[in-house]
């Protein structure tokens, strides 16, 4: 392993679990793991599902906001490896969704996946004790297994990323984890709702609002759902977020 | 997804099992037993069905369908009382009066006045943080909300479980269950409360949508207004939706809650699916022009783009 490498390993861990800062944003640090995982793992895209207390299953971030990206989680979600990965609490691996094994098993998400350029997955659980609050789902252009170390560095990554999202938990210790992960996705229709009003008010698309929202976020130590939820309520200047396009 | 609601159907709707149940199951089961869905089965519960059946799908109706979400929570989460409190404004109706709905018992309507004299407790922290707030045992807990707490367990309060009803920055009120004894939710009893809350969610939408958001005294005068059977439609919503929302309330200079109601009104009024109709908006292929508003001139045609293909039809999927 490379020092630089390991640097990168640390920085991540400590992104992820730094969650005392006081812009802390659960979404962003979703958006962040999945950032990561893309650049450690050697993986093309990464996205987290969270559960979502009635049994169903949403996407919370993904490491683009590219529409077909969403696409492909959205049907994992639907017909495709996050549902398993959830229900058995165990890492759901295809290295080669062309087999035809695999798109006997999926016959949706196997020809949406590859069609959408993505050969390989691996859905990882996002553990707490005994219950399963999530899946981080890895994506790869090619016929790809991830190395042993990489798989356990992928789990510890979703595994610090599951102490990020329920951080709160520790610091109002009433909370529950079912009211993190409500408010973690109503954050997330926030933020697409934010998304929106960015697109229609800057002339660009949803993943550049997106992009813009982030960093403005970043820049004036806001939190990310914050910042969407003003956005979208327009308590905040929409022309100081986003210049429109010219 | 229940029978009447053929245009999201193939919105994404992914679940896992919760207690042995489906979401889309737990969610029709409960629409049967709340009785919007008039095609459906009839209830076998006691469980009001009488009241909304009669009325048509005004403000009074709305409201009853309320009440009834109430009584359905006390029947199936095994809680002893609820109520249905809305805050801020429905798209200016109410004007940021908060006022509790529905309520099944004398305490539910005793806590929701606690919580307005004190300014604090769990219902007003679940809208202002925008997650359910559980508290299995109030008395352990009763310092959270110092003006709040030691009054709710005085007039019997042991339990108290509030749910926001919101979609995304849309925020419309809480579902308040009570409990006269201590003790969390079970994992099914939670599913169920949440889904009641996103079924809750829907009326108060309709509410909004309401020509004069007739509530309270006034309630019933909307009566002759066609009743819209409670689809449960909330929970499948694309997130593409939520960005057509918040562009379609930039173009109309209107507010995300008129915004995703137009979208659902255009999507069910043309028979397509919403993400299809969403999607037509973000790639700017479909103009919503005064649909739903009767304020201005009545419903009009959507008016598709130069080079747009006509209305229905997948054909713009991809930008």
């Amino acid at each position: 392993m490379s020092n630089g490498r390991e640097t990168r390993i640390v920085d991540a861990f400590l992104t992820l679990t730094d969650t005392l800062v006081h812009d802390f944003d659960s979404l962003d640090m979703l958006t962040m793991l999945c950032e990561r995982c893309v650049e450690l793992l050697d993986v093309e895209a990464a996205g987290v599902i969270l559960t979502d207390g009635t049994g169903g299953l949403s996407v919370a971030a993904a490491s683009s906001e590219r529409t077909r990206l969403l696409e492909v989680f959205a049907v994992a979600i639907d017909a495709g490896p996050c549902v398993e990965c959830i229900n058995t609490g165990q890492a759901v691996i295809s290295e080669d969704l062309t087999t035809p094994a695999a798109r006997e098993h999926w016959p949706r998400y196997a020809p949406g996946a590859l069609d959408a350029g993505f050969r390989s997955t691996h859905a990882l659980p996002m553990r707490l004790r005994d219950e399963v609050i999530g899946v981080l789902t890895l994506l790869h252009t090619d016929r790809h297994t991830l190395t042993e170390s990489d798989a356990r560095l992928g789990q510890a990554l979703a595994d610090a990323a599951t102490i990020g999202l329920l951080h709160e938990r520790a610091v109002h210790q009433a909370w529950t984890v079912q009211e993190q992960l409500q408010g973690a996705l109503n954050s997330r229709i926030i933020i697409e709702q934010a998304k929106g009003v960015l697109a229609a008010q800057g002339n660009i698309s949803p993943d550049d609002a997106f992009t813009i929202l982030r960093s403005h976020a970043r820049s004036h130590g806001l939190r990310l759902t914050e910042l969407a939820r003003d956005v979208t309520e327009r308590s905040v200047d929409l022309t100081s977020v986003v210049r429109p396009a010219l | 997804m229940s029978a009447c609601d053929g245009a999201d159907a193939d919105d994404a709707s992914g679940s896992s099992v919760i207690d042995g149940v489906d979401a889309g199951v737990r969610r029709d089961r409960l629409i049967v037993l709340i009785g919007g869905d008039d095609t459906g089965p009839s209830s076998s519960g006691t469980v009001g069905q009488s009241d909304g059946r009669t009325a048509g799908g005004g403000p009074g109706e709305l409201v009853a369908r309320l009440r009834r979400v109430c009584s359905v929570a006390v029947a199936e989460i095994g809680v002893d009382g609820a109520g249905i409190t809305v805050m801020g404004s429905l798209d200016g109706g109410l004007n940021g009066a908060r006022d509790q709905l529905a309520a099944t018992d004398g305490l539910a309507r005793r806590l929701e006045d606690l919580q307005l004299t004190a300014g604090e407790g769990p219902c007003l922290d679940a809208y202002r943080r925008g997650r359910p707030v559980l508290v299995d045992d109030l008395a352990a807990e009763s310092s959270r909300w110092l003006g709040f707490g030691p009054e709710a367990v005085l007039v019997g309060a042991a339990a108290l479980f509030s749910l926001p009803l919101q979609v995304g920055a849309i925020r419309l009120g809480t579902l308040d269950l009570h409990r006269g004894t201590p003790g969390e939710l079970s994992v099914g009893q939670l599913a169920d409360a949440l889904t009641l809350a996103s079924l809750a969610t829907e009326v108060l939408l309709e509410l909004a949508k309401q020509p004069d958001h007739a509530v309270g005294d006034d309630a019933g005068r909307e009566a002759d207004i066609a009743a819209v059977p409670l689809a449960g439609w909330l929970p499948d919503v694309h997130a593409d939706v939520h960005v057509a929302a918040g562009m379609l309330s930039v173009r109309d200079g209107g507010d995300v809650t008129a915004a995703l109601l137009r979208l659902r009104a255009h999507a069910f009024a043309h028979g397509q699916p919403l993400h299809q109709v969403a999607r037509r908006v973000i790639t700017r292929d479909l103009v919503l022009d005064g649909v739903e508003k009767p304020a201005q001139s009545g419903p009009r045609a959507d008016h598709d783009a130069p080079d747009g293909p006509p209305a229905a039809g997948p054909e713009n999927e991809e930008p």
